[in-house]
């Protein structure tokens, strides 16, 4: 296992306009699993690329452990370094059985046969395809392919395991089952795992750290929960989790637990660790319907989600989400509190000081 | 682990692989090249003036003016056959489609010369067939096939499935709401199809037109069993006389010669690319059902009319063929008692010129097939995963030696091959000028299945084992190999047949020793053994029927466009 390291990466594909990717800049700890979560198009599937070694980077250089893989005029190609790798589309080789399958990285790296065979039926033990070893993939489901696909990537003890989107194509029941899979294999083997999707959800389960990308870009790299409860820009708190940005203006001085903002002509004690925020992320969690809080607001919208109800409320001019434990009418009348959200500056704009800050 | 050795021997794997490139690119396309330096001066010096003496000769002009008669004449009847054909079995509910298909192929696959030899068993005065219902004409009558007349019906005849497999792949394209859309118009029957679906289908029925012209115009075989005793010469068959009779020191007027049809026949080429692109152009985008018209109570009349029609363009002339070689002496007509196989085993087993034959034919074509199927792995896996300018030019260009007339491409072996740079060796009158000419001419017969087969290949499967650590070798002889196996399979069959077939370019190049089965029917029939001509003829049939026979099993497991009389 190693940790991967990307300075300054840049991917410009020929003739396209925009860079794939646009300068990434992270380090992936050893034995971390990481998600990279992001929208169609941000370039997941191009960062993976890269660390695999299927693409070579246009600029900038990747690390792993204390070699160079790839940079300036240094390109270690993919068969050497040692990373294994599973599709979304599983790249099952269909004229060799199961075992053939997962046998095949060992015999590319010579092993003796008994050897060979011992940690073959190792790997099917582990993924629970034991009986499948004589099996063409093409007689298997697709979960049983998709495990497949992880044993022959583990197989060969890879220095780091890859993972594009390995679960898009399986039903939800079978998804949650995989996930808890992967989760239990990565406690076990603590192998370093970089793991590609676009399901918010999956990322956030599985992940120990979750880089969320666009445009060629990681926007912010943390832990799931800060990542959900502090998130460094408007994309990320619209993208992550469900709630509203609403823009807002330093109120007060930034103190130990934060600050006092202005929004929709109320003053919220909000958490923050920047002086001049421009907006807020208000989470469902951040609003209690309660007749208090000196905010009045219509309801727009409301959808039941087991055992809540989702509320869309309207504040004249800013929809904020809250959840309810009782059915409201829509175009009702609701009073709200809004409880220590979470105050950020989006990079690029400048915040102008608060008209407010003269009554300190 | 040391990195940066690893890096260097896996790059620099990537670029010896380039290096096929040359020997593909010299082999397969250097002898054309070398014909077009011949016709700007290169060489033996062809001036203007030599070009235009002769141009301007008699038999130049009027060997031109034969082959652009007979090649068009033939050019129409195919359209008329291949056409009805193509609107009958693709259009309509027509029962035991992929039998009638594969009758109709079988002409195109039967070597050209073979169908001559067994038309004029079916015609003429010493036809066993005739003297069997006692239709013969009085002995000494001249042949009838004889004759422009003859060459034309059986240019026609032979390359019908040309036009065929064109226009049905057009017609196939035609959306089936295109003709919803005119019946619920109110339009019916001969009016849909002379409204809508015929305009539709112009363009592919010009392209194919034009690319029958094409091979016409290249027949070699079948003017020169019919055309040579009538003395009616056309391009081809002049240039053969011409090197027959003087050797290699006709080697630059027939240089002129065979740049004229060379000329002529990529202007049919292009015009069949031009009209194809516009064929697609127009259709993009649409999709739905294929047409199925029901025919109705036609059905029947319609369906004995084309079975008819099969046994009369194959079944009969095969029979005629399979009796002579079954008579004991020519003009004598076959009995259950005189039926003897003496030509058969005197042909076969005994005549040290036909066995020899049979060896170098076989050998050639499985030589042939065997190199190109090395090669056009990899070749088509760099084209597919490692495209360049250089693999896109092979791949635009490798189709040239394969579309010319089989004698421009000899006329292009000889002048490449007479003498070998650097060296004074010579290959011409040996066996490996013709087994480069097969490699040039049939390379894209193969390449193209193959091709067909790593382009489906989910580039994933390889990265797969590149990450699992295989090498570029490895990969293609593990993963890419396997899974092309069945396309190449069948592209080396598609050779071999094409090889065995194959009568033009070894007829200017064999000589004493390396003939070909081709070359010894020309020459048997020449000769006066027309009975052990066609025992060796029938052979050849039976041959060519069973690899066929082995495709079309095959054809299942390959991926589309490979069997070429399947869509
Ligand atoms: N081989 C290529 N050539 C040119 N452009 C490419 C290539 N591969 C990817 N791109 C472009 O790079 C960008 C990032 O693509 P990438 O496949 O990494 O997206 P992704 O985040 O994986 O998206 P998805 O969630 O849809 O899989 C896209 O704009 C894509 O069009
Ligand atoms: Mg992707």
């Amino acid at each position: 296992m190693a940790e991967l390291i990307y300075s300054g990466l840049t991917k410009q594909f020929d003739g396209s306009a925009q860079p794939a990717l646009d300068g990434i800049d992270a380090r992936i700890e050893s034995g971390e699993f990481v998600a990279l979560l992001g929208p169609s198009g941000c370039g997941k599937t191009t960062l993976l690329r890269l660390t695999a070694g299927f693409e070579e980077p246009t600029g900038g250089e990747i690390r792993m452990g204390d070699t160079q893989v790839a940079g300036p005029g240094c390109f270690v190609p993919p068969e050497d370094r040692g990373v294994g790798i599973v599709f979304q589309s599983y790249a099952l080789w269909p004229h060799m059985t199961v075992a053939g399958n997962v046998s095949y990285p060992l015999e590319v790296r010579g092993l003796a046969r008994a050897e060979r065979a011992r940690r073959v039926e190792e790997a099917l033990s582990l993924t629970g395809l034991t009986e499948f070893a004589h099996r063409a993939p093409a007689q298997l489901s697709g979960g049983q392919r998709q495990r497949v696909a992880l044993a022959r990537c583990l197989v060969a003890e890879p220095r780091a395991v890859l993972l594009d989107e390995p679960l898009a194509n399986l039903d939800l029941a079978l998804r949650a089952s995989m996930q808890e899979n992967f989760t239990a294999f990565h406690r076990r083997t603590g192998a370093t795992m970089l793991y590609v999707t676009h399901d918010q959800g999956e990322a956030l389960a599985l992940a120990t750290r979750v880089a969320v990308m666009e445009r060629g870009r990681i926007r912010q790299f943390a832990a799931p929960e800060v990542l959900y409860s502090e998130p460094a820009d408007c994309f990320v708190a619209g993208f992550v989790g469900d709630g509203a940005v609403v823009s807002a203006s330093a109120a007060g001085p930034l103190g130990r637990n934060g600050l006092e903002v202005e929004t929709m002509g109320l003053r919220v004690a909000a958490r923050s660790n920047e002086a001049l925020p421009t907006h807020l992320c208000i989470r469902p969690e951040d609003v209690s319907l309660t007749d208090e809080g000196g905010l009045r607001a219509r309801v727009r919208g409301c959808t039941y989600q087991g055992g809540r109800f989702r509320v869309v409320l309207d504040t004249g001019g800013e929809d904020l989400v809250a959840f309810s434990r009782l059915r409201l009418e829509v175009g009702a009348q609701v009073g709200l509190r809004i409880d220590r959200p979470w105050a950020f500056r989006e990079p690029g704009l400048s915040a102008l000081p608060a008209r407010a800050t003269a009554h300190v | 682990m040391n990195l940066g050795v690893a890096k260097r021997s896996s790059r620099s794997e990537g670029r010896l692989l380039s290096w096929l490139l040359l020997p593909v690119a010299l082999i397969a396309l250097g002898p054309v090249v070398r014909l077009l330096l011949e016709g700007v001066g290169f060489g033996n010096g062809l001036t203007g003036d030599y070009l235009a003496d002769v141009m301007s000769r008699d038999s130049t002009r009027k060997a031109l003016t034969h082959s652009l008669v007979t090649a068009a004449g033939g050019t129409l009847l195919s359209v008329l056959i291949g056409g009805a054909f193509a609107f009958l079995v693709a259009l309509t509910n027509v029962r035991a489609r992929g039998a009638l298909v594969f009758c109709l192929m079988v002409p195109m696959m039967i070597p050209p010369q073979i169908t001559a030899l067994a038309w004029m068993q079916v015609t003429g005065p010493s036809s066993v067939l005739l003297k069997m219902v006692g239709l013969a004409p009085p002995l000494g009558s001249p042949q009838p096939l004889h004759s422009p007349g003859g060459i034309i019906l059986l240019l026609g005849i032979q390359h019908a499935s040309i036009v065929f497999l064109t226009l049905r792949a057009g017609l196939r394209q035609i959306p089936a709401d295109l003709v919803e859309a005119a019946r619920m118009s109110g339009a019916r029957g001969l009016r849909v199809w002379a409204q809508i679906v015929m305009p539709l289908t112009l363009p592919a029925l010009g392209a194919g037109a034009a690319m029958a012209f094409v091979t016409a115009l290249g027949n070699f075989g079948i003017p020169a069993m019919l055309g040579i005793p009538a003395r009616y010469s056309t391009l081809p068959t002049l240039i053969y006389q011409r090197l027959v009779g003087f050797g290699p020191s006709a080697l630059p007027e027939v240089a002129v010669l065979a740049l004229l049809i060379g000329l002529v026949a990529i202007a049919g080429v292009l015009l069949a690319r031009w009209l194809l692109a516009r064929r697609s152009h127009g259709l993009v985008g649409l999709s739905g059902q294929p047409l199925s018209i029901s025919l109705g109570r036609a059905r029947l009349p319609v369906e004995i009319a084309l079975w008819s029609f099969i046994a009369a363009i194959l079944v009969l002339p095969m029979m005629a063929l399979l009796f002579t070689s079954l008579i004991p002496a020519y003009g004598v007509p076959l009995t259950w008692a005189n039926m003897t196989f003496d030509a058969w085993t005197e042909a076969l087993l005994r005549q040290p010129m036909t066995r020899r034959a049979y060896v170098n034919s076989l050998g050639l074509a499985l030589g042939a097939a065997a190199i190109l199927m090395a090669v056009c792995l990899p070749l088509a896996w760099l084209m597919a995963r490692r495209p360049s300018r250089a693999t896109r030019a092979i791949d635009a260009l490798v189709d040239l030696p394969y579309a010319l007339p089989g004698v421009v491409l000899s006329i292009a072996c000889i002048l490449a091959f007479l003498d070998l740079p650097f060296t004074d060796l010579t290959l011409y009158g040996t066996i490996w000028i013709i087994l480069l000419a097969y490699l040039a001419r049939f390379l894209v017969v193969m390449l193209r299945p193959v091709q067909a087969s790593v382009g489906q290949l989910d580039p994933a499967m390889e990265e797969a084992a590149s990450a699992a650590g295989a090498r570029l070798g490895r990969r293609l002889r593990t993963i890419v190999l396997p899974l092309a196996a069945p396309a190449a399979a069948a592209g080396a069959i598609l050779v071999f047949l094409t090889a065995v077939n194959e009568l033009t370019v070894s007829a200017l190049l064999w000589s004493s020793g390396t003939e070909t089965l081709g070359v010894v029917i020309f020459n048997l029939e020449d000769s006066g053994e027309t009975i052990m001509a066609s025992a060796v003829a029938m052979s050849i049939v039976l041959l060519i029927v069973c690899l066929m026979t082995g495709v079309q099993l095959m054809a299942r497991r390959l991926p589309k466009g490979v069997v070429p009389w399947q869509s």
